[in-house]
């Protein structure tokens, strides 16, 4: 639910600034450390410069082995920037991102669907006189204004995980829809009807059954905006089709209540191949 | 078949480049891959159209099936006619539940009962866009096949995109229907015109690349890359001037493609500002012009303003603000005391 989300939030951003704050401890830290290692350079390049004469005129080796231990200047900070690099990768595949901009805030959320990362939507937020959204790069069949509405000026990580929420699940419905015209073709008849966000799908698809194909009417209906899963699933068949073909019909319409659409194929097509 | 069905055909036909006029066909399907084969597409146009009026009088066609080739043209080819953008508003906070059928439906019921003289043609595409042909007749006549207005809507979006003809008369009737249709309250134009659809699409939608600051890291653009193969005899005076247009402009203007605009267009009713000895004007009036900048490709041509030294950046934020403001006509009345402030015009 919401408050279990908010929680989370919470947490995350608590983790931030713990993490925050050691960072800057250890920027702190490194930077003393490295006037230190300057220092040490020195010294150690004085007697390295020692050893080399003595070992030229001992053993005549040539050329100087560095110490592998002791890492270069240039090496520190080649790892400092790679792990800030990470860090802020972190942040981003966490799915609300943020920077602090001259005037307020700049949002990133990126959306995710079942472990494939799907796109990124942005809002350039002013905080002065009061929160308002300057730019954005939200689709407008989002009801973006709408959710700011209520949120934005009260409670602004509401807003966002909301917001975020009508994302994901549209990005969710989308990736299915896509993914059902790539891979699922061959099973669907005619046109895949469907509209901006993804939330009224109707079409018809092939069912085989005792090596005979029936076409089966579906229409899929995402009642809740925030969920990539249907609400309503309405399966009629032919008028001629067999009786045995409705408990099919009431299987499907419940699979595709509960397992994503091109997931729900899937099983069809093994299904098929274990009955053959 | 109909002499004006013909007719028709004929001269749409007539309009497609010849090398594209068998694509079309094929899309508009109503002819069959075997009457497709009979036709030389290689001969002059005019026999070209002359075949494929007789192959459909073969089929029988009507003008339904015409109206489709004129939309499957006109949706080849956009950007030939203007277009203008309308949006709506409603109150309600309802769940979008858009049903195309009951869209249609109920748009030509509401155009129907106020008209009768009609031609409706709807034609869905796969980016969810829905464009509607409409020829427009009067009471006493038939509809004008050769005046047609193109609506072009996303569902679940505030936005229609208008290409009305000469009768600017029937608009108000296009957008109650529209309007009713779609299950808003009320429609206005935008001040946002322009030949590419998709630009304009582009403007609304926010599809364009806007620059946000993001802590993603991007791939780095080959910016400052030392140039090994320059002349070390020539030194750049100006390098850091340089180098700060690009980053300004980079900053207001994006990375990515501009959406193309050919106008913008400036009215301005701002008091004319001279030397007060010279006394240009006796009465205290606000002085009107109109200033209007043209060009085949209007905001990538204010993008190279700045780096080949045109002009100082950043660039005025009446320019610069055209794609997020989603207009390209303009007001600028005086605002007292600031520079002049652009309002809405209702």
């Amino acid at each position: 639910g919401v408050f279990a989300h908010l929680e989370m939030l919470e947490a995350q951003a608590h983790e931030a600034a713990v993490k925050q704050e050691e960072t800057e401890q250890q920027e702190e830290k490194l930077a003393r450390l490295k006037a230190r290692v300057q220092e040490l350079r020195l010294q150690r390049d004085e007697l390295r410069a020692k050893v080399d004469l003595q070992q030229k005129g001992q053993l005549g080796k040539e050329g100087v082995v560095s110490d592998p231990a002791q890492p270069s200047a240039r090496a520190v900070l080649e790892w400092k920037i790679k792990s800030v690099k990470a860090m802020l990768q972190v942040f981003y595949l966490t799915g609300i991102s943020g920077k602090l901009t001259k005037r307020g805030v700049c949002f990133c959320i990126s959306t995710a669907y079942e472990g494939t990362y799907l796109d990124s939507y942005y809002l350039d937020l002013l905080t002065k006189p009061e929160v308002q959204i300057h730019r954005h790069s939200v689709p407008s069949f989002i009801p973006l204004e709408q959710i700011a509405k209520k949120y934005l000026q009260t409670d602004i990580r509401r807003f966002l995980s909301v917001l975020s929420d009508h994302l994901n699940a549209y990005a969710g419905r989308r990736y299915q829809a896509d993914q059902l015209q790539e891979h699922f073709s061959d099973q669907i008849e005619g046109t895949l009807q469907r509209n901006s966000l993804c939330n009224l799908l109707v079409f018809n698809y092939n069912v085989s059954s005792k090596s005979k194909t029936f076409l089966f009417n579906v229409r899929l209906l995402y009642g809740d905006l925030c969920c990539s899963l249907p609400t309503e699933v309405t399966i009629s068949c032919a008028p001629d089709a067999p009786t045995s073909l409705a408990e099919t019909a009431a299987a499907h319409s419940d699979l595709f209540r509960r397992v994503a659409l091109h997931k729900a194929f899937r099983s069809f097509g093994s299904a098929e191949e274990s009955m053959d | 078949m109909d002499e004006t069905v013909a007719e028709y055909i004929r001269r749409t036909v007539l309009k497609i480049p010849r090398d594209e006029i068998k694509t079309m066909l094929q899309k508009w399907g109503f002819l069959s891959e075997t009457q497709l084969q009979t036709i030389n597409f290689h001969q002059i146009k005019e026999n070209i159209s002359h075949d494929v009026v007789l192959l459909c009088e073969e089929n029988s066609a009507d003008i339904k099936q015409a109206a489709v080739l004129d939309i499957i043209y006109n949706h080849s080819y956009p950007n030939k006619r203007v277009w203008s953008v309308y949006q709506m508003n409603k109150t309600g906070e309802e769940t979008e539940l858009f049903d195309l059928t009951d869209f249609k439906k109920k748009f030509k019921r509401r155009l129907r009962s106020a008209l009768k003289n009609v031609t409706i043609n709807f034609r869905e595409y796969e980016d969810n866009a829905i464009w509607i042909r409409i020829a427009w007749g009067t009471p006493y006549t038939q509809p004008n096949q050769y005046k047609t207005s193109y609506v072009v809507y996303h569902s679940q979006t505030p936005y229609v995109f208008v290409s009305a003809s000469v009768l600017k008369s029937n608009l108000p009737l296009l957008c109650q229907a529209l309007v009713v249709a779609s299950n808003y309250h009320d429609i206005r134009e935008m001040e946002l015109r322009g030949h590419s659809l998709n630009s304009l699409k582009d403007i609304v939608f926010k599809r364009y690349n806007q620059n946000f600051q993001t802590y993603y890291p991007r791939p780095l653009q080959e910016r400052n890359v030392a140039p090994g193969s320059a002349d070390l005899r020539i030194i750049q005076e100006n390098r850091s001037e340089k180098e700060r247009i690009q980053r300004v402009n980079r900053e207001v203007f994006g990375d990515g493609p501009q959406p193309k605009l050919e106008f913008a267009q400036y009215k301005l009713e701002t008091m004319f500002k001279s030397d007060p000895k010279m006394d240009v004007l006796d009465k205290k009036e606000p002085f009107r012009c109109l200033v209007k900048f043209s060009s085949p490709h209007l905001l990538e041509s204010l993008k190279s303003l700045a780096p080949a030294g045109m002009a100082d950046a950043p660039l005025s934020p009446l320019l610069t603000c055209i794609p997020q403001k989603a207009r390209n006509y303009f007001k600028i009345r005086e605002k007292k005391g600031v520079f002049p402030g652009s309002f809405v015009s209702p």
